[in-house]
């Protein structure tokens, strides 16, 4: 009898389980036979009235059905929650556009100095430095630069009151850096430097320049030679192609440009000129010892070379920008290109 | 400079191609800046003459000839072109011939009419475009004969000559050094000097310096007249227009010889010629018909009543060879180049004899230009010639011989040349070896030190021979990259916040910006002396200037939203002149609109704190700053230290740079930025916190004028030990007063407590916690909300 009821009132109790439809109404499934005053809890409480050989059986069934209806009820709740759970995802449109965080860039001549620092760094090179405003020995005088040349006249060059100079090329650093330490030195120089041209698509009246400077014992052309190429390879790719033409400095000798395919470049089969270098003159060594007042430099015992490079002209050259005065604009739709 | 491949030719023989010259040039120094073809040079093209022209049966524009090409045989040939008429004789390109471009030619058919050739433009055949159609060519010529006769073609290369090489600006001079190159001998024009005919001392010289060694010599009965073709075709090769027998031999014997000349009609002159500095205003017309104001510093050629040329630039208008002269004198002299170009920069006139005498003739080839051109004038000319005549003494130029070492050759080039190919290499280049080295030859005034010798053979030997070494060294850090690196290290700071890098000139106008130089006084800024240009004149003392015209250009090209920073040096008088400054920009909405919603609020003074506080670090604070060129000033200080400031233009100023948003800019000293954080390079540890964190909120109603500032600092000074963090996180006010009275504010703070040694009790909080709020109340009279 007792168990006939208990029967019923599992077959019943899941037969409602299955058809809930949401989380109230298994709720109140889950009242109805679990709770307090629910289904179980009668027949348990009718327990005490059983005969001593009915109870443990009728106790054993009770845990059964008291179990198999909670379980129930746990299944269809989580059945009903994966159902909730797959109905929320079903309409996301995952081809909407993602949210963007607004991300700054670095100037393309900043890029490209940095890669150039690297990789000199790479080789033993560690940064100098000058400043902007300097002197005409240190821009002329001490590099082998006649009184009488072009570049230092007015119409090629802004200069002070006091007779100082904007330094039209980045050597000065080499000048600044061999005053005040001697051999061995194995340096670089990013800088700004400025001439008086005419401004158009390819000339600022300022521009920035990479000098470098290399001076120990024993140091040859085949080291500049090594050097610059080891320093284009690692900037243009293993395949790219150079050549050394000589040229005239008046602070190198022998002097050399060097000149790039431009097929490296994506572009027309032609040379580019990109770099000028040469061993250091001896008349260069001389003017810095006469400087500093000693023989540290001395021409005998220290050879040395140097190079330098226009940024603006690499940075046209490589992400194919017509109009130099495009660095200088600060247009965030240019900038934000690189 | 310009020289004629064919001229060449006359003295050396060139490689066989063009290219291959233009690469030897290359790879020696001399960069071959522009190759011109002038004339043709086809086979195959030849004077043909129409006999008869019908209009083509299938085609309105064409005609069908019939050509005499004089083979015998008629030739027919389909045209379009319709200048000519029959009669007729122009150029036919006959089957096989290659017209520029690689156009060849052949028999085939146009429009189903068979057409043996091509009758051909000046275009066509790469002459200088004439009138449309075909080139109609002289009646006289005899048909069959060869274009490239009647138009020889030439090949000028245009060379840029380095100033360490003046030997090189002459036919002479390139034949040379092919020759050395190639090992080629050379055949060069170069007269016997008489020893005789010389005078010296006869001519009057005022500065020795200025013009070490002139010579004139006195040429009679000359007949002045045009030049024979050969010397005319030669000048106009290379752009120079003849003039008449005795300006082109001077012209010619420059050409070839490098040395300038100059011929004065003598029966021009009053009294013998003198080499003398102008006088202070006098005036010269020169012979490009202007007039210009002289001073003492130019040196002139004169006679007893007036300025006959300016040395070695340019000579007289009214002393010049015409065609009545019959006596002239002929000059040739060597000029100190200084001077030359000095006179010629300071008068803004420059010829081929100044761009000659200011980079240095050959000393040594002075009177032989003289000899070259006296018997030139003989020749074409006639005349009877005097003797050279000079002014000092004619210095025999001794250079000591320069010595050469072996193993110095080995240690500069890096690799080993044998003292064969050494020999070879300089003889070739004209020096002669003695027992104590080498004397360079009067036309390399650049060669002197054993440095240029080695020079020289790197020329040759070329780099590609020269192995390419890699020496790496040890480098430590010098303060220049430390100073990079912690640039890099901000800029990263500034990209990862939104912010794109700008750089600008460093050179601004004297008047910038809105209010870019308010706190620079204007002793303080450097003013270059020559400026360019007015918006260049004065290097900038901050950022300012160019940031906020990075800001207007973008916002009147469209842009909503200003994202920019710039590291870059900035100039003061004061040491030590240069400084490296940061400096950011914003304006406009703070997010980028998405789908998901609006663009948010525009950019403000506190959003810049935040930035400003990303890109430097936690240890950046900000205090209340006076300048009253900006609404709203901080300063920024970092580890208490003050590093630069921050601000908001006036609206004003912003509309000025057309921005609607508010405009925020900051700017920090790079070098008190690096001091104030002077051993903050490594950082320490700090134990994590073990115990869990109580918050606790409090609201607080205060007048408008409490600042936040001041009730951070009662928190603070109460020193509660167990207080860890104070965060704000809500401001209310009430416009309309029914929330909150008008003039008053609510401001929420959320405290947080810790013990760094045990799990803190609700009581040991709430007592913390009743305390602050006391203090609060009592010592800004603040109220509570509960």
């Amino acid at each position: 009898m007792i168990d006939q009821s208990l029967e019923q009132l599992r077959a019943d109790a899941l037969a409602e389980i299955a058809t809930a439809g949401d989380e109230g109404a298994l709720e109140l499934v889950r009242v109805k036979y679990l709770g307090r005053s629910g289904g179980i809890a009668a027949i348990s409480d009718g327990m005490k009235s059983l005969s001593k050989d009915d109870k443990p059986r009728i106790g054993k069934l009770l845990n059964e059905v008291r179990n198999a209806v909670s379980a129930a009820l746990d299944a269809g709740k989580s059945a009903l929650l994966a159902d909730a759970d797959k109905a929320a995802f079903a309409g996301v449109d995952a081809t909407l556009p993602g949210i963007t965080q607004r991300l700054g860039t670095l100037h393309p001549i900043t890029q490209l100095q940095d890669r150039a620092i690297q990789i000199f760094r790479r080789m033993g090179f560690a940064l100098a430095d000058g400043p902007d405003i300097e002197t005409e020995f240190h821009c002329f005088d001490a590099l082998n630069t006649p009184a009488d040349h072009p570049a230092r006249n007015e119409q090629d060059t802004f200069y002070f009151g006091d007779g100082r100079l904007l330094r039209t090329h980045t050597s000065t650093v080499q000048v600044r850096t061999m005053e005040k330490s001697a051999p061995p030195i194995r340096i670089i120089a990013p800088g700004a430097a400025y001439r008086r041209d005419e401004i158009d698509a390819t000339h600022l009246a300022q521009f920035t320049q990479m000098e470098g400077l290399y001076v120990d014992e024993g140091v040859s052309v085949a080291d500049l030679k090594g050097t610059l190429e080891f320093f284009f390879r690692e900037l243009f790719g293993k395949d790219a192609k150079f050549r050394f033409r000589p040229h005239f400095f008046p602070f190198t000798e022998p002097s050399y440009e060097v000149d790039i395919k431009a097929t490296a470049l994506g572009s027309a089969d032609r040379w580019l000129e990109i770099a000028g270098c040469g061993m250091v003159d001896p008349a260069v060594f001389e003017s810095i010892n006469a400087r500093r007042n000693d023989h540290a430099f001395d021409p005998e015992k220290y050879t040395g070379f140097a190079f330098g490079f226009g940024l603006d002209r690499l940075a046209m050259i490589m992400s194919g920008v017509t109009d130099i005065r495009a660095f200088t604009d600060n247009d965030q739709r240019f900038l934000a290109q690189f | 400079m310009k020289v004629s491949l064919n001229w060449l030719r006359e003295l050396v023989e060139l490689p066989a191609t063009v290219d291959a010259l233009v690469e030897l040039l290359t790879l020696a120094g001399v960069e071959v800046e522009g190759i011109e073809t002038h004339g043709v040079a086809i086979p195959n093209v030849v004077v043909g003459q129409i006999l008869e022209s019908v209009q083509h049966p299938n085609a309105d524009r064409l005609s069908v000839c019939q050509v005499d090409d004089g083979s015998g045989a008629p030739r027919q040939i389909v045209c379009g072109a319709k200048n000519y008429k029959v009669g007729d004789k122009v150029p036919v390109a006959l089957p096989g011939a290659v017209l520029p471009g690689d156009f060849k030619i052949k028999v085939g058919k146009l429009r189903g009419v068979e057409s043996q050739g091509m009758m051909c433009s000046a275009d066509e055949l790469g002459l200088p475009k004439g009138e449309d159609g075909l080139l109609i060519l002289p009646a006289e010529l005899n048909t069959g004969t060869p274009i490239a006769d009647l138009y020889p073609g030439d090949t000028i290369l245009d060379l840029e000559i380095t100033p360490n090489r003046p030997d090189l600006l002459s036919v002479n001079g390139i034949a040379r050094e092919i020759g050395a190159l190639t090992a080629k001998p050379i055949a060069l024009t170069v007269p016997e000097l008489a020893a005789a005919p010389v005078s010296e001392n006869v001519i009057e010289v005022e500065d020795i310096e200025l013009c070490p060694l002139y010579s004139a010599r006195t040429i009679r009965g000359v007949k002045v007249g045009p030049s024979p073709a050969w010397l005319c075709k030669k000048l106009e090769s290379v752009g120079l227009r003849p003039i008449n027998n005795i300006v082109d031999i001077t012209n010619l014997v420059m050409l070839e010889l490098g040395q300038p000349l100059h011929a004065f009609d003598a029966a021009k002159l009053t009294g013998p010629v003198q080499v003398r500095l102008a006088q202070e205003g006098e005036q010269f017309l020169a012979l490009n018909a202007k007039t210009y104001p002289l001073n003492p510093r130019h040196l002139v050629i004169a006679d007893s009543k007036r300025v006959l040329a300016i040395a070695g630039v340019m000579g007289g208008e009214e002393s010049g060879v015409t065609e009545s002269t019959e006596t002239i004198v002929l000059e040739s002299a060597y000029f100190q180049p200084r001077n030359i170009r000095r006179t010629s920069r300071e008068l803004s006139l420059s010829s081929d004899s100044s761009y000659r005498f200011e980079r240095g003739v050959d000393p040594g080839g002075v009177l032989v230009a003289s000899q070259r051109a006296t018997e030139l004038i003989r020749q074409l000319a006639g005349g009877e010639a005097g003797p050279i005549e000079t002014g000092a003494p004619v210095a025999v130029l001794e250079t000591p011989p320069i010595g050469l070492r072996q193993e110095r050759i080995t240690r500069l080039l890096g690799v080993e040349v044998s003292p064969d190919r050494v020999n070879q290499i300089l003889t070739g280049f004209g020096l002669t070896k003695s027992g104590t080295g080498w004397s360079a030859p009067s036309f390399r005034s650049d060669l002197t030190r054993e440095v240029d010798l080695i020079e020289e053979i790197a020329r040759v030997i070329g780099m590609e021979i020269i192995p390419a070494r890699t020496q790496a060294r040890f480098a430590a850090a010098s303060a220049t990259d430390r100073a990079y690196d912690r640039a890099m290290t901000l800029r990263a700071a500034a990209v990862a916040q939104g912010l794109h890098e700008a750089r600008s000139l460093t050179l601004v106008p004297a008047i910038p910006l809105g209010v870019a130089f308010t706190q620079i006084a204007e002793a303080n800024l450097q003013r270059v002396k020559n400026p360019m240009i007015d918006d260049q004149v004065v290097l900038r003392p901050n950022l300012l200037h160019g940031l906020l015209k990075a800001v207007r250009d973008n916002i009147r090209a469209g842009a909503k939203s200003i994202r920019l920073f710039e590291i870059g040096r900035v100039f003061s008088n004061r040491a030590p002149e240069e400084f490296s400054h940061f400096a950011a920009v914003v304006s406009g909405p703070i997010s980028e609109r998405s789908w998901r919603g609006g663009e948010g609020s525009d950019a403000d003074l506190y959003f810049l704190k935040g930035l400003v506080t990303s890109v430097l670090g936690k240890e950046t604070t900000f205090e209340p700053d006076s300048n009253p060129a900006l609404a709203l000033a901080l300063k920024v200080n970092v580890a208490g230290k003050p590093v630069g400031f921050l601000g908001q233009l006036w609206p004003a100023d912003a509309r000025n740079l057309d921005a609607t948003a508010p405009v925020l800019f900051a700017e920090v000293d790079l070098g008190a930025f690096e001091k104030a954080l002077q051993g903050g390079g490594i950082k320490r540890f700090r134990e994590v916190a073990r115990f869990p964190a109580v918050t606790r909120d409090i609201a607080l109603v205060a007048p408008l004028d409490v600042k936040h500032a001041a009730i951070e600092e009662v928190l603070r000074a109460a020193n509660e030990p167990l207080l860890t963090h104070i965060e704000l996180f809500d401001i209310f006010t009430d416009p309309s007063g029914v929330k909150l009275a008008v003039e008053r504010k609510s401001l929420a703070y959320s405290l947080t407590y810790r013990s760094s040694e045990k799990t803190l009790t609700a009581d040991e909080v709430n007592a913390a916690h009743g305390r602050l709020k006391e203090r609060l109340q009592r010592e800004l009279k603040l109220s509570l909300r509960e």
